[in-house]
């Protein structure tokens, strides 16, 4: 037998010259002096923007390293964040829900430095008063908010025009009262031959944010306190039940289609409208349909209150604190919300009031049409188990699903809902 | 040169010979050291969770907070007044027994038919496993796409067959036995393997000794192969009705966390999670979990119970 090809020793010596090479490949890049640990929940089209927000950081600042990591939205990341907040190994970053503040605040977060932020150009009158309402706890900023993601309407120009719901100008007719939706998701049903409107009636988000618009619309309030019981307009409530009754009739909307189905829907102009939050934008977009976006219409009362919720940029509380690496926590916060204009493009209104007003912003069509939105959004009512994905959200849409569906009555509903309420105010809060 | 050592570890090990340290180091005995490795994980992961767990039960423990005050039995108490306790430890309960009897009924019928078929056995085999090889995450996404009600596959084969559209996930009467037509077509190829190899392992002198009898197919396997592996099919289904009692992933994955259609298919060990985790309870939680494991201890008696009467008859 002669000799191997590749002795080895040769290979070897090959294996450690190779290994010798990459390693100083890895020590000729700059090696950044702090590293950064962002967690986020960002996926789809958020996501990638959300990335490109970091990497242009990473670009501008060679010295600060970022670990960027992204989790499942919803309950695994609120879970996880919350379990490695109370162990005290948190990252430095988090991204947040405005309204899931409340459980983390008290404990969890540390409250933003308002110098810290001033001497990097950040001020706090330079975002919407209702926001910043809502990111204080204990009369301090926890929360810097980056959007705010109102319900928004989308609509399909193509049909809607067939369907005669257009103005000279090819924008949608204001569609002001319970009535004027109602028909116009009819008449947009007979030109789609299917449903007028995607609606995810079965899903979790999507009920809640219609009712909690509606529920708003007809003049509904909702406290509470610790201990119960719940102080909420059973009127109110009843009114918004049963107009999402009368929206979900199979005609207007489908009382049984989930999300990503209700977008798909919508996306294959199978119907004319989409009620959802705006980061449904890229969905639409990337589908190449003839498409525009506009704020959810008042259908009862005249302002048009919608449901809301924002993004905001947290710091969580950790045992141990690298002032440096707090530093580039700062940095890394202001620097996304200085660029958050390429954030918009995912349809989020921008928090900072001068990439609000910047003229790029107000350029992009139609993310920037419903901007003024803002005034007259609604959060969800502040407990530990309300917010974006909570144990409320959850618990009302199997409510709104029996109704959607027409399995409950609006008046058994509305009882059904609040009895709830009532039951999770008893418990003893867990913060 | 082999024969003076020998005889220095006679003396060594002899008890008249015995050193005092070598004595010393026989007391561990070396079963141990194998061992050890496994013992420290099954405390560090079970034992100690477990210990931990009923201590949590008995103190209002949350995620959020440090520090937890001793509660008693509130926990227990008001378990027994929560109503959803009971709901999601009946559709565990239902989805246990709706999904145990076919799981091991159509296994079995689909080893009878592979192992009675002649050729391209190795084709069946690999059909009726490969799924069980899947991802919780992507059988639940195929399936929640099957299952869509106005654009899924299913409903639209309905549709050609002029029938009605069925709410596979948003009808609260239906939703939970699409979890278990999921998880039959899942997890079957699990059992019906474990069939398969019971089937193959019956003595061939056995069969032939019946087709000399003049018994035909039907009687064979009445009289000859379902006794002969009756164990593997106790032992299925003791696997299959603990897998099925942990029914958990699937369902969450499938109705993206929020228990289904009014909440129809939430299982007790979501209400668990929910209630730990998403709730931050997690005295309340463990309590929760405390009893489910009691029902599944009854269960695993009463199988024991069972087994053990069986063999004694």
């Amino acid at each position: 037998m002669s000799g191997p090809a590749l002795s080895r020793r040769g290979f070897l010596g090959a294996a450690g010259f190779t290994a010798g090479v990459l390693l100083t490949g890895c020590a000729t890049a700059p090696s950044p002096d702090v590293t950064v640990a962002y967690w986020n929940f960002f996926g789809g089209g958020d996501g990638e923007r959300m990335v490109g927000l970091v990497d242009r950081f990473r670009a501008d600042n060679p010295r600060i390293g970022v670990s960027a990591t992204t989790l499942e939205w919803g309950s695994p990341y609120y879970t996880k964040l919350a379990m490695a907040c109370a162990g005290g190994r948190a990252p430095d970053l988090a991204t947040l829900h405005t309204s899931r503040l409340v459980t983390f605040g008290r404990d969890l977060l540390e409250p933003w430095d308002l110098a810290e932020l001033e001497a990097r150009g950040v001020r706090l009158d330079d975002f919407p008063p209702a926001v910043t309402e809502r990111l204080a706890v204990d009369g301090e900023l926890v929360g810097l908010p980056l959007d705010t993601h109102p319900m928004v309407l989308y609509y399909n120009t193509d049909v809607c025009d067939r369907a005669g719901l257009l103005d000279a100008s090819g924008e949608l007719r204001p569609l002001h009262g319970p009535d004027t939706l109602l028909d116009a998701g009819r008449r947009a049903a007979e030109v789609t031959g299917a449903t007028g409107i995607a609606f995810a009636a079965t899903g979790t988000n999507e009920p809640w944010m219609l009712f909690w618009s509606l529920y708003n619309q007809a003049g509904g309030r909702m406290d509470l306190p610790d201990g119960g019981p719940a102080r909420v307009d059973r009127d109110a409530m009843v009114t918004a039940m049963g107009y999402l009754q009368a929206f979900c009739d199979g005609t207007i909307a489908s009382p049984t289609l989930d999300s990503d189905a209700a977008v798909a829907t919508f996306a294959s102009a199978q119907s004319g409208f989409l009620v959802t939050g705006p980061w449904e934008y890229t969905s639409a977009e990337t589908a190449g349909i003839p498409f525009s976006m506009t704020r959810f219409p008042a259908v009862f009362g005249d302002r048009a209150i919608v449901r809301a919720d924002s993004h905001c940029f947290v710091v969580p509380r950790q045992d141990s604190v690298d002032p440096t690496v707090r530093a580039a926590a700062y940095d890394l916060a202001v620097s996304m919300l200085d660029d958050s204009v390429s954030w918009a493009e995912g349809g989020h209104v921008p928090a900072l009031a001068a990439v609000a007003e910047s003229p790029e912003y107000l350029a992009m069509q139609p993310q920037s049409r419903y901007r003024d939105v803002v005034d007259d959004v609604e959060f969800d009512p502040v407990a530990y188990y309300s917010g974006s994905g909570s144990t409320m959200m959850n618990r009302a849409a199997q409510t709104l699903q029996a109704v959607a569906g027409g399995g409950l009555t609006p008046e058994r509903g509305a009882d059904d809902l609040t009895a709830w309420l009532d039951t999770q105010l008893r418990l003893e809060s867990p913060l | 040169m082999s024969a003076p050592s020998e005889v220095r570890r006679t003396e060594q090990t002899g008890p008249a010979g015995a050193a005092e340290p070598a004595s010393r180091r026989r007391r561990v005995p070396p079963g141990v050291w194998f061992v050890l490795p496994f013992m420290l994980s099954y405390v560090a992961f079970v034992i100690w969770p477990l210990t931990r767990g009923l201590w949590m039960s008995f103190h209002d423990t949350s995620l959020v907070r440090s520090g937890s005050e001793f509660v008693g039995l509130d926990n227990y108490t008001r378990l027994f007044a929560d109503p959803l306790v009971w709901s999601s430890l009946w559709t565990t309960l239902v989805f246990t027994i709706g999904s145990t009897i076919p799981l091991v009924l159509i296994a079995l019928v689909m080893a009878l038919l592979v192992h009675a078929g002649g050729r391209g056995q190795w084709f069946w085999r690999l059909a009726f496993f490969a799924p069980y090889l899947m991802p919780v995450a992507t059988v639940a996404l195929i399936w929640n796409w099957l299952f869509q009600n106005d654009v899924g596959l299913l409903n639209g084969l309905l549709g050609v067959l002029g029938m009605q559209p069925v709410g596979w996930t948003s009808d609260p009467s239906v939703a939970l036995w699409s979890v278990v037509l999921l998880t039959v077509w899942w997890t079957v190829g699990f059992n019906f393997l474990l069939y398969l190899a019971a089937l193959q392992a019956i003595p061939p002198d056995v069969l032939e000794a019946a087709a000399t009898d003049g018994a035909g197919r039907w009687r064979t396997t009445r009289s000859i192969v379902l006794p002969l592996i009756a164990p593997t099919t106790g032992l299925v289904l003791v696997l299959q009705l603990l897998a099925s009692l942990k029914l958990f992933d699937q369902a969450y994955i499938l109705f993206s966390g929020d228990g289904g259609p009014e909440g129809s298919v939430t299982p007790v060990l979501q209400y668990v999670y929910d209630t730990g985790f998403v709730g931050y309870r997690l005295g309340y939680a463990s309590a929760i979990s405390y009893v489910f494991f009691l029902l599944i201890l009854v269960i695993a008696l009463a199988h024991a119970w069972l087994a053990g009467r069986r063999r004694s008859a």
